[in-house]
């Protein structure tokens, strides 16, 4: 049988073909200390950390940046828009 | 550059070099992806679960590594391992069926093919020896080491001043051609540096000496 931090490894990389960084973030984590001395798995690993960081920062930035267009209207009539 | 410009570059250079580091991997990953997946199917069968389908599509997926190509020996073996687990499982089943027997016989197909390319890997080595080489060098420095503390004892007795017994030192080595003489120069000059002399010129004279053994020895 395969040891399972072998396997989350193999989940890992198969989640970073498909682009799915989240997921690929939990499997390396799991594997995180089988592996903790392999150079290339630990690349992989912080630098989809690093992406993940990356990919939030650029949301929260973008989230700020949004200007809310509210239309107020009392009485079905259009009283002002702010 | 804006920071949401610099974010934005960063996330395209980090997932193109995840795609590319995965990409490199890509032959690698799907032998293990597969094992991987056998191994799931493996745990299907000790779990009493139904493993004909997913087993069946295992076979007809990966039907290439049985004529040897892209799988290593290490890998056709631990596939090999996986599948004898997974035929004691089928074995000891209580069910039969058409469908069963003939994923046993697939089973046994890849076991030959296993067993053909396993490669026996014999590590031999030359009788015992005893290890000279590092006592001999250990003793052969300890040797130096107390011709080289005589030398200084010899020159540092008549001597009221430590500059003064390297500068014999010096002169021994460079007149004499004395390799000892050099060592004990090199160790004098080391321990004045450390000790905030001005040590430049006998360093000259130090490779001076050097070269002058150096050249000695090469005609010799």
């Amino acid at each position: 049988m395969l040891n399972q931090s072998e396997k989350s490894y193999c989940e890992a990389l198969l989640a970073l073909k498909h682009k799915d960084y989240r997921v690929a973030a939990n499997h390396f984590d799991a594997a995180a200390l089988h592996f903790k001395d392999n150079r290339e798995f630990n690349l992989l690993k912080e630098t989809t950390n690093l992406l993940l960081t990356v990919k939030a920062e650029r949301q929260e930035l973008d989230s700020k940046d949004k200007i809310e267009i509210e239309e107020v209207f009392s009485y079905g009539q259009e009283e002002n828009l702010r | 550059m804006s920071y949401g410009d610099a974010l934005q570059s960063l996330e395209n250079l980090l997932e193109s070099f995840l795609e590319r580091a995965v990409a490199a991997k890509e032959e690698r990953l799907r032998v293990l992806s597969g094992v991987s997946r056998l191994d799931d199917i493996a745990h299907t069968t000790k779990d009493g679960g139904d493993i004909t389908e997913s087993l069946g599509e295992w076979f007809a997926e990966h039907n290439s590594w049985l004529s040897g190509d892209g799988l290593r020996p290490a890998d056709a073996l631990r596939i090999n391992e996986i599948l004898t687990e997974i035929r004691e499982g089928l074995t000891t089943s209580a069910d039969t069926s058409p469908a069963l027997d003939k994923l046993g016989s697939e089973i046994d197909r890849w076991g030959q093919r296993a067993t053909s390319t396993a490669q026996k890997l014999v590590l031999k080595r030359g009788p015992e020896t005893p290890t000279e080489p590092a006592e001999g060098s250990i003793a052969l420095f300890d040797r130096v080491l107390k011709r080289v503390a005589n030398l200084y004892a010899d020159s540092s007795g008549s001597r009221q001043h430590i500059l003064s017994a390297l500068d014999d030192s010096l002169e021994s080595a460079k007149e004499q051609k004395s390799k000892d003489a050099l060592l004990l120069s090199a160790f004098i000059i080391y321990y004045l540096k450390l000790n905030n002399y001005l040590v430049d010129p006998y360093v000259k004279r130090l490779k001076e000496a050097e070269s002058v053994i150096k050249s000695e020895k090469r005609h010799a």
